[in-house]
């Protein structure tokens, strides 16, 4: 970590700490839910926007309180026959990303630099993601989401995700349906979406053309069990898939139909969906759908113990293709595990990406396994610091030619100015030198970030 | 005088039943171990991640809500109950138990207004099965403070000299802020010795014990056990007019009517 960005993580620190000042306790917002019930985050979050049980509960009720279907009453305003959230009450937004960041290379080869120097490289950005968010219920029994993201660096805005949810069909917990574009591992022990260290996307050479390799300039930093894995690996219009792109079960964002309950008593949690299929534009998708099944053991009695664990089952038909352009079957296996005790958290996914049936044109050319596993870890160190570890090991499949697997430990300290700002510092290493020369996962030693998280 | 203080007891009364008239509407289902059954399913969906399993406050999701400070969620198997109509050191009353599920605690514990009424007794049923208490003890509310008088400025003047005479400054400051030098020092500690900070009484809203004129003067009557904030009935009781006035004080300080 250089000199220079830990200076820039600490003034902006300051400047932050400094501007929190000026807000009044009274002007200290919470995001929606919290709103509409009237309590802190922290009654349903360990540490946002990571899930506590209770949370988790209402997650999988429709949002509505575990055990209930107050969809219709609590927090509501009525106008005429219909009744209403408060605006407040289901809008929220969410600024999220470093704003400075500084890279470290070994051996990279930039023009001009001659190979095996040591370049560094300090930026500033721009807290790099920005949520609008909208959920609540429409009534007793059917909730709805509706999230869209801006993508500051790419400058792009999208529905990341937006649904409706029919809870508690036939009898309670039995079965709640959830339509649209949703996250599948919603419920799974080890969630894509809610990370306290934010996916960092690589970098490639720009002018990729459709079904060549891409070259990767730097590796990305995501959750490996969630990563695509493959090297060589295409949509069907051409684009490469990133081994670093969270996809299929854990691609965050998918449109489908879902169907999850818990109707053997609270232990098991069931789910089984149909999606369009993974890494497919609207309206293209691809010949079969994708389906998956989950099933889920939950332990939360007391002691202030929980533990739960979860496998997945997830088959894709013809939801990608290989550099000679034929479609492949890409299917994800997968298994987590979550513990909590007191304060501590620690989470861990594992998963195994197999392709069926390389196609002939690439036989010899092509390992159809890959494997990723990340295990995290959060604690609170004080009322207001919250410490997380993450380790991932990707030992990637794909074109033998071009795959690197890659090995980091991330490590990043919160500090809550507020309930609902915080401000970080973030450092991840790579662990792993020994692959291959001259390549983008060999390249990155070492990464420090530092920015905000802001929710209102 | 004797006459006045029966009709005051009287209209106090009356207040007491209509207050427990509006709150119970559905058929209080009688506490036999049906109920008890019945309520034990609504508190394994609803109750335990943050209550535990036998109702010792330990449920996986509770420590974070406070984290290092107070409040954690209630352990139902010991004394000190917060929010009651009874005297300190009692238990609370079925109604009491029925106000908090029903309101829930801001900050901490959601309303679960979402759950039937009966759903609601049943789930108290069962909460009271975890401390035997529960079974020898009939906890009786206290005669909250008669009939409010009119907020004035007088009154109000008159709640603020209490409100210094009784030295709630200390905790809460003279502002009423929170702020107090007791509370700023970090003394406070709540019955599990958890840090615990004076309530900011400029902001009604985040009252656990309610906000309305008559939720004041029985927190200050019965004060919040387990805590700090203790109960004032010893200097209230028979003075039930300086009750309200400091209510009013504590009200004024939000509202900004009375300056
Ligand atoms: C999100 C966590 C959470 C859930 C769920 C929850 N509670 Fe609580 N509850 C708390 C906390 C925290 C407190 C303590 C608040 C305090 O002391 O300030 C509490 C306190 C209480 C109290 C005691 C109030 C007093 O007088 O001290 C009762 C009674 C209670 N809860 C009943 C229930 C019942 C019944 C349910 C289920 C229907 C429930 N709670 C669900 C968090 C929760
Ligand atoms: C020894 C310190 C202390 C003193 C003295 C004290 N309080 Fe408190 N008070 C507290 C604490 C601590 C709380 C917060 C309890 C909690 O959050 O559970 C509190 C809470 C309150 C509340 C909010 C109750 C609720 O429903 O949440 C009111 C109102 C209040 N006090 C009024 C007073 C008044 C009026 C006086 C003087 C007559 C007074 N207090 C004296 C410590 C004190």
């Amino acid at each position: 970590m250089s000199q220079r960005s830990i200076t820039l993580g600490i003034l902006m620190a300051v400047a932050a700490t400094i501007a929190s000042a000026f807000v009044h306790p009274e002007a200290q917002a919470i995001p929606p839910f919290a709103r509409k019930y009237n309590v802190n985050c922290t009654a349903c979050h360990t540490a946002p926007p990571i899930l506590n049980p209770f949370g988790q509960r209402f997650l999988e009720n429709g949002y509505q309180l575990p055990g209930t279907e107050d969809g219709g009453i609590i927090g509501k305003k009525k106008l005429g026959d219909v009744t209403l959230d408060d605006v407040t009450n289901f809008v929220g937004f969410r600024m999220v990303g470093n704003v400075t960041r500084s890279w470290s290379f070994k051996q990279q080869n930039p023009p001009g630099a001659a190979a095996g120097v040591v370049q560094n490289k300090t930026e500033f950005t721009f807290p790099d993601a920005f949520t609008m968010f909208t959920a609540g219920t429409l009534t007793k029994n059917v909730g709805f989401m509706v999230e869209l993201g801006h993508d500051v660096e790419g400058g792009t805005t999208a529905v990341e995700r937006g649904f409706v949810t029919f809870n508690n069909i036939g009898y309670h917990d039995l079965a709640h349906v959830r339509v649209g574009r949703y996250d599948p591992s919603a419920f799974y022990s080890y969630v894509t979406i809610r990370q306290q260290l934010n996916d960092v996307v690589e970098s490639t050479t720009s002018g990729c053309t459709p079904f060549t390799p891409c070259g990767l300039n730097r590796a990305g930093l995501a959750p490996s069990a969630f990563a695509a894995k493959f090297y060589g690996l295409y949509q069907r219009d051409g684009t490469a898939i990133s081994p670093f792109a969270s996809s299929l079960f854990n691609s965050g964002g998918e449109t489908g139909v879902d169907i999850h309950g818990r109707p053997f008593g609270d232990w098991f949690l069931y789910q089984v969906g149909v999606l369009n299929g993974a890494n497919e534009g609207f309206g293209d998708s691809n010949k079969g759908k994708d389906i998956y099944a989950m099933l889920r053991f939950d332990y939360a009695k007391s002691n202030n113990f929980s533990a739960n664990i979860s496998g997945f089952v997830y088959r894709g038909y013809s939801n990608a293709k290989v550099q000679s352009q034929d479609d492949v079957n890409w299917n994800r296996y997968g298994l987590s595990a979550r513990a909590t005790y007191k304060m501590v958290d620690i989470y861990a996914a594992f998963a195994v990406d197999k392709i069926d049936k390389t196609p002939t044109a690439v036989a010899g050319l092509f390992d159809s396994t890959a494997t990723g596993l990340t295990i995290g870890a959060d604690t609170y160190v004080t009322n207001k610091t919250l410490i997380s570890l993450r380790y991932d090991n990707l030992d990637a499949g794909g074109m033998l030619d071009q795959r690197k697997s890659a090995t980091f430990v991330g490590l990043q300290v919160k500090q809550f100015l507020r309930t609902n700002i915080a401000i970080f510092a973030r450092n991840d290493f790579n662990v792993r030198k020994s692959e291959g020369s001259d390549t983008a996962a060999r390249n990155l030693r070492n990464a420090f970030f530092s920015g905000v998280d802001i929710v209102f | 005088m004797a006459m006045r203080r029966r009709l005051m007891t009287l209209s106090a009364t009356i207040l007491a039943i209509g207050l427990a008239a509006t709150t119970v509407l559905a058929v209080k289902p009688e506490g036999n171990r049906a109920t008890r059954e019945n309520g034990r399913v609504i508190y394994e969906r609803s109750c335990l991640f943050c209550h535990g399993a036998e109702g010792k406050g330990d449920g996986p999701a509770g420590w974070f809500i406070g984290r290092y400070e107070a409040p954690h969620p209630r352990d139902f198997t010991s004394e000190g109950f917060k929010l009651r109509s009874t005297e300190s050191g009692s238990l609370p009353t079925d109604q009491d138990l029925f106000r908090t599920v029903t309101r829930g605690i801001p900050g901490y514990m959601p309303s679960f207004a979402g759950l039937t009424e009966t759903e609601r007794w049943q789930v108290i049923a069962y909460v009271k099965s975890f401390n035997p208490a529960f079974q020898t003890e009939t906890p009786a509310p206290l005669l909250l403070g008669g009939p409010a008088p009119l907020a004035s400025p007088t009154s109000i003047e008159t709640g603020r000299a209490l409100y210094v005479r009784f030295e709630c400054q200390a905790c809460h400051g003279i502002d009423g802020r929170g702020d107090g030098p007791v509370s700023e020092a970090g003394d406070l500690k709540d019955a599990s010795g958890l840090r615990i900070f004076a309530t900011d009484l400029t902001r009604p809203l985040s009252f656990k014990n309610g906000s309305s004129p008559q939720d004041l003067v029985r927190t200050l009557m019965t004060g919040l056990d387990g805590t700090p904030m203790p109960s004032y009935a010893a200097q209230l009781t028979g003075k039930e007019d300086e009750a309200w006035y400091l209510a009013q004080y504590l009200l004024s300080l939000s509202s900004g009517s009375f300056p």
